[in-house]
């Protein structure tokens, strides 16, 4: 579905990305995993278009996307969250993600509608899969910080993706949250069919949910394969686990 | 009539808005003409503010020279109606829709920016139309102006004025608040939160942005245009940068994340002008020190204040979405 | 034919000459306003003001010392200081407090300052024109390109290089130079290496309201000094930042030279349009480098 391959990805002199290969399966679940500064999140922005590459192709559904900018990626079925809470404060929790919804719905444009009438149904129901449901009125600003990656999570799900790509979905969080939030994606991923790409520092936290890894390091990938296949590589031993 | 169902208004607020325009429409009887004056600059001043406003409060965008498309406005409507012999209404309807063409064109240069670029280059461009207005004497009379540009008489009077501005503000504000309560206006909230995200889940940001440019400028076509029916005359100061930031001032005065906030705001800086000016000639003395009170202690402006303190029920009201 | 040349060609010259100087004010005035933007991040709307305060107060110390070339000399270093003290007062006073707020509030707070300043230099100048006498060594003209061309302008054209080279080895050779700069670039690092970012802050409104001070006082001889003279500087100072890059100091002095020699060859060509001549300018640079032509700092 997904498919990366050579990307690079330089700030001035810094080589953030610098070779990168990525493959996604339709339904599959796909960790990236790497210790902080290893290119992950640059990688993601350069999926998503946050960032454009310097070379290397992305290919979606058959077709190049690196040089789209993030809103027709977006249309293409590719929504993400990100790794820091980015959510729209002022709003309500229920419009943040329907304003998601009626982006998906192509009604962002309609002047003479009320909002409140619209796509109610499905941002409730998003609401409740991802246990946002009794929160709807609140401002989202004023959520927790666990609640505000949820709701982030929430309005990435707004966009009907075919592909959801998350950025540190666990970035930040207690340990229990930790849990709860891989349950959810785990969750999302069984009873949704989505297609998910997710990346995360801590690899014990992935081994148990990833049915397929990527290693990053110094912005190449080293290796992509299954949790045991990746556990067992001596590359991944050697500059990942030992160089931590 | 879905547009006039209880899904747009809230029927709680509608009571106190009808008494509210019942007294408006009363009120020139009993008052002096220099009051129904006054009254009628605030209507006009009041639904500029609100123009501006839709962009600044609920799109986030640095507009700094709004004024200069109020002006536009004008000047287009009291150029038609003293250099032609058209109809006196083409020259209304022209008015506004000469704003928001300028809109139009100087918003394509700066939604290409953010923030603060966006209002330096906005400053740019608008002064640009400032200088001509100012300079080309033959075309717009230079510094002096226009003067006495022919009326009906109809709406040439003080209380003719008046009616008419009132009615134009309650259509302008009435689709303002459509606007603002529609999947665009929610949309654009978004994108004052978080532009970023707003890219992220599907959003032309960029193009959101321009229409809304469009709109806001559209009706301060129109602010422009009642400018011309109040005054009767039009003058470069309109389009002067000053003029401009004292609108943004008027928005933060009323609370600029509010609906109803900057026509408070207008009300206030109107009659502080007007009022304040008859004691002492150091108004703007005091205007600065007032500014200087509220960035302290009321940032969210008076209405924003008020909503906070007393409202907050009525606020939540309203958010309040209704079960599927 | 060949007179026709001639004639165009001096007036070309000297209409150069008229620009440059004029450019050389409007730099020190919007080099003080880009150092502000860089490291504060916010247009300072009553810079305008302080430029106004400097030739006034240039004025009132001429006069003190009885209006002569002492007078003038004084006056020249004193005024701006008079405009950096009233600076410092509002930045320690009201201004610094606005530091960790939303960042619209910053610029409504100058623009405030703006109405203030303005109506207390009515209060305390009052609306009459005033004007200073160059001192004598600079009074009268000498023949540049066959017309007479102002000495005054030629200290001018020697004073703005001098204070373009002085701004430059201040920022890179002094160290709270270099910590300004490197403050405009990132702020976070400069707090992060202890350093108090508020007193940068300061240091950066006040040299750069002390820039606007000394402009002002600088072109009191050219002009005659009066209300409304602080609304033309502002705008024009905005332009200049805008199109040389928001902060940049070299920006500063590209965009001032731009908009004096538009302003003075406008006047040559097309005088009843001059005015537009700059704005036409600052439209056709920004659409071409919409954030001006030397690269911002931030």
């Amino acid at each position: 579905m997904l498919r990366v391959e050579g990307i690079h990805k330089s700030f001035e002199d810094f080589k953030a990305v610098s070779g990168s290969d990525l493959t996604v399966e339709a339904g599959q679940l796909v960790a990236v995993i790497g210790p902080n500064g290893a290119g992950k999140t640059t990688l993601f922005n350069l999926i998503t278009g946050q960032l454009k590459a310097d070379r290397g192709e992305i290919i979606f559904n058959d077709e190049d996307i690196s040089k789209l900018p993030p809103y027709e990626i977006c249309r293409k079925g590719i929504a993400r969250s990100f790794q820091i809470a980015n959510i729209f404060p002022r709003l309500t929790v229920f419009r943040n993600v329907q304003v998601s919804v009626l982006s998906q719905q192509r009604k962002s444009v309609k002047f003479f509608r009320p909002a409140r009438m619209l796509a109610v149904k499905e941002t409730r129901e998003i609401l409740e899969n991802v246990g946002l449901a009794e929160k709807a009125d609140a401002i989202a600003g004023s959520l927790a910080h666990g609640d505000q990656r949820t709701l982030e999570i929430a309005i990435a799900l707004g966009n009907k993706p075919e592909l959801l790509v998350l950025d540190e979905p666990t970035a930040g969080m207690s340990p229990e949250e930790t849990g709860a939030t891989m349950e959810l994606i785990r969750r999302l991923a069984d009873s949704q069919g989505l297609t998910i790409l997710f990346c995360e520092h801590d690899m014990e936290v992935v081994f148990n949910v990833a049915q397929s890894i990527m290693v990053m390091h110094q912005g190449i990938s080293i290796i992509q394969g299954g949790p045991d296949e990746v556990r067992n590589s001596a590359r991944v031993q050697e500059c990942y686990l030992g160089g931590a | 009539m879905r547009v006039l169902s209880k899904d747009f208004f809230n029927l709680r607020s509608l009571g106190p808005i009808i008494a509210l325009l019942v007294v408006l429409v009363i009120l020139p009887s009993i008052i002096p003409r220099f009051y129904i004056y006054i009254l009628a600059v605030i209507f006009m001043t009041a639904l500029l503010a609100m123009s501006l406003n839709m962009v600044v409060g609920h799109g986030g965008l640095f507009q700094f020279h709004h004024g200069a498309f109020y002006g536009v406005g004008a000047y287009t409507a009291a150029l038609m109606l003293t250099k032609t012999s058209l109809p006196m209404w083409l020259g209304f309807v022209a008015g506004p829709f000469m704003a928001a063409f300028v809109g139009l064109l100087i918003g394509m240069f700066c939604v290409r920016l953010t923030k603060l670029y966006f209002g330096m280059l906005q400053i740019s461009l608008g002064s640009l139309v400032w200088a001509i207005a100012f300079r080309w004497y033959s075309f717009t009379g230079g510094d002096d102006g226009i003067h006495g540009i022919p009326l009906p008489s109809l709406i040439s009077s003080t209380k003719g004025a008046y009616y008419f501005g009132l009615i134009l503000l309650i259509l302008c504000v009435t689709v303002i608040y459509l606007i603002f309560k529609s999947p665009f206006g929610a949309t654009l909230q978004a994108i004052r939160d978080n532009p970023e995200r707003c890219e992220a889940i599907g959003i032309n940001v960029r193009r959101h942005q321009l229409i809304a440019i469009v709109i806001a400028t559209f009706f301060a076509g129109v602010a422009g245009v009642l400018f011309v029916v109040v005054e009767g005359s039009v003058f470069p100061d309109l389009l002067f940068w000053v003029f401009s930031l004292e609108l943004f001032i008027m928005c933060l005065l009323g609370g600029w994340f509010t609906f109803a906030g900057p026509i408070l705001g207008a009300a206030i800086m109107i009659s502080l002008r007007t009022f304040v000016g008859i004691y002492t000639e150091y108004w703007t003395l005091i205007l600065g020190i007032i500014l200087i009170l509220l960035i302290f202690f009321l940032p969210e402006g008076v209405w924003g204040y008020l909503l906070e303190k007393f409202g907050f029920q009525r606020k939540k009201l309203l958010e309040k979405e209704p079960d599927p | 034919m060949e007179s026709g040349y001639t004639i165009t060609f001096a007036a070309l010259g000297s209409q150069f000459l008229v620009g440059l100087s004029r450019a050389m004010i409007l730099f020190i005035v919007s080099s003080g306003m880009s150092l502000v933007l860089g490291v504060l991040r916010v247009p300072n709307v009553a810079h305008g003001s302080l430029y106004m305060i400097g030739a006034f107060a240039a004025f009132s110390i001429s006069s003190l010392f009885g209006g002569g070339s002492t007078g003038f000399w004084l006056a020249l270093v004193f005024a701006p200081l008079v405009v950096a003290l009233i600076s410092f007062v509002a930045e320690r006073s009201l201004f610094r407090h606005l530091y960790e707020r939303e960042h619209l509030m910053l610029l409504l707070f100058t623009f405030a300052l703006m109405l203030i300043l303005g109506d207390l230099v009515k209060m305390f100048w009052g609306a009459d024109y005033r004007s200073i006498m160059a001192p004598e060594m600079f009074q009268g003209a000498v023949p540049i390109f066959g017309s007479p061309f102002p000495k005054y302008n030629l200290f001018l054209l020697g004073v703005g290089p001098l204070v373009a080279v002085l701004l430059w080895l201040f920022i890179t050779k002094t160290k709270i130079g270099k910590i300004s700069r490197a403050a405009a670039v990132d702020m976070e690092m400069v707090g992060a290496i202890g350093i108090n970012v508020s007193w940068v802050f300061a240091f950066a409104f006040v040299l750069g309201c002390l820039l606007a001070g000394l402009g002002g006082a600088l072109v009191s001889p050219t002009v005659s000094i009066t209300l409304g003279m602080d609304h033309d500087i502002i705008m024009e100072a905005f332009l200049i930042v805008a199109i040389g890059g928001l902060g940049n100091m070299w920006g500063a002095l590209v965009g001032s030279l731009i908009f004096g020699l538009t302003q003075s060859f406008g006047v040559l060509f097309w005088p009843q349009f001059a005015i537009v001549f700059p704005y036409a300018a600052v439209v056709i640079v920004l659409t071409w480098r919409p954030k001006g032509i030397l690269k911002s700092v931030w």
